[in-house]
């Protein structure tokens, strides 16, 4: 009659099957092993398993693509340093990301959105804003202007923007004037999308799912 | 440069040493390449991951505290913003912006271009893709990067016993879907 070794050793099989395991870990799996059907079940599944993956095989990129990296990196690391003169570029280079971020929590909030009723999505985006309160505005911008992956205006003088930011009424007032701007109609959401910060993505998703659980 | 340490690249970096980037970049781009690209299974989606992160790397050097290792702290950088990039993609799968707005949106939907892929890794990245969150991260780090246990602690900040049970659990699911497609 043997005696079961009262730890299971299954979390160390996949190891155990690629042979990545030290010498000491080794045997005692093995020993477990040779005792207990619940592992022995477990290697003979990650086995197969291991031996799946171990033949496939990931096509690597053309070697050129490491060269390129290096270069793209610096040039964009050059772009952010140029410093903006215009204190009216500065302001809408921060209040474009805030509109966008509330326009998604909206969209988040009030789906379905009939797009198709609107001409354009300027249109949309200017009645979904004007149905927007102040307080769902600082909602949706916190998140945007805390935001840690928007180091791009970090270096910018913002010190007047951010003041004016304090009072809700002068953000939405803002905010609706940024969307009536001209740049707002160029609005291309996907770009928007890629340049939310990750506490952002993270609050939009977090709509979402509380959505989809109503 | 080539012979220092990573450390001592990023202490001569902080003295103002600027071009020490430049070799650390060299130095972990293949791998930070893979890693983003095991997430996401797309060069292109790859290739933003791998140049966002250095973008990152090079703003955060500066405060950089030697308490954990550099790589480590390149791993971490990697896969929050390899996470995070599935996340965006959630999004964009939910405001289904094709739909509304003419834009590029639809690119990641097309297959991987450079790559031309076999049934068999097909399967496997499909797997790996159905995966939660942290058990990919654990999956992709110790599986491909053979990270030891306690490394992969230090990026995800997870004790090891979770890691186990979360490779564990990973290596059953992608095993259950690649048999059961097969
Ligand atoms: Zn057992």
């Amino acid at each position: 009659m043997f005696i079961v070794q009262a730890e299971h050793v299954k979390y160390d099989l996949l190891d155990y099957a690629a042979n990545r395991l030290s010498i000491q870990e080794h045997d005692r799996v093995e020993e477990h092993l040779q005792n207990c059907l619940t592992c022995q079940n477990h290697y003979r599944e990650l086995l197969s398993t291991e031996n799946i993956l171990k033949e496939s095989h990931e096509h690597p990129p053309s070697p050129v693509y490491f060269t390129t990296i290096l270069p793209r990196v610096r040039e964009r690391l050059e772009q952010r340093r140029r410093p903006v003169r215009a204190y009216a570029e500065a302001l809408t280079k921060v209040l474009l990301p805030l509109s966008v971020s509330a326009f998604l929590v909206l969209l988040v909030l009030r789906v379905p959105i009939d797009f198709s009723s609107e001409s354009n999505q300027t249109d949309a985006l200017q009645r979904v804003m004007k149905d927007l309160s102040a307080d769902e505005m600082v909602q949706a911008v916190e998140g945007e202007y805390a935001g840690s992956s928007f180091t791009t205006y970090q270096d910018l003088s913002i010190a007047g923007v951010e003041e004016h930011l304090q009072g809700d009424r002068f953000l939405k007032a803002a905010v609706s004037k940024q969307i009536e701007n001209e740049e707002i109609a160029e609005m291309d959401l996907e770009g928007m999308i890629s340049d939310l910060s990750s506490d952002q993505v993270d609050q939009v998703l977090s709509k979402i799912s509380e959505r989809n659980a109503l | 440069m080539t012979g220092s340490s990573d450390l001592e690249l990023v202490e001569l970096f902080q003295k103002g040493n600027e071009t020490c980037f430049n070799e650390l970049v060299r130095r972990y781009q293949e791998k930070i390449y893979w890693v983003a690209r095991r997430f996401v299974n797309d060069h292109d989606q790859a290739d933003d991951i791998v140049q966002e992160v250095f973008i990152k790397v090079y703003s955060a050097l500066k405060d950089f505290r030697a308490e954990s290792g550099v790589y480590t702290w390149l791993y971490r950088i990697t896969v929050n913003v390899a996470l995070n990039a599935l996340r965006k993609q959630r999004i964009r799968d939910f405001v289904r912006i094709d739909e509304f707005f003419d834009t590029a949106g639809d690119e990641h939907e097309q297959p991987d271009s450079i790559v031309e892929k076999d049934e068999q890794q097909k399967l496997i990245e499909e797997a790996i893709a159905k995966l939660p969150e942290k058990q990919k991260a654990v999956f992709i780090l110790r599986y491909y990067e053979e990270l030891s246990y306690e490394e992969i602690s230090a990026i995800l900040k997870t004790s090891i016993g979770g890691l186990k049970a979360n490779y564990f659990h990973a290596a059953k699911k992608i095993g259950e879907y690649v048999h059961r497609a097969s």
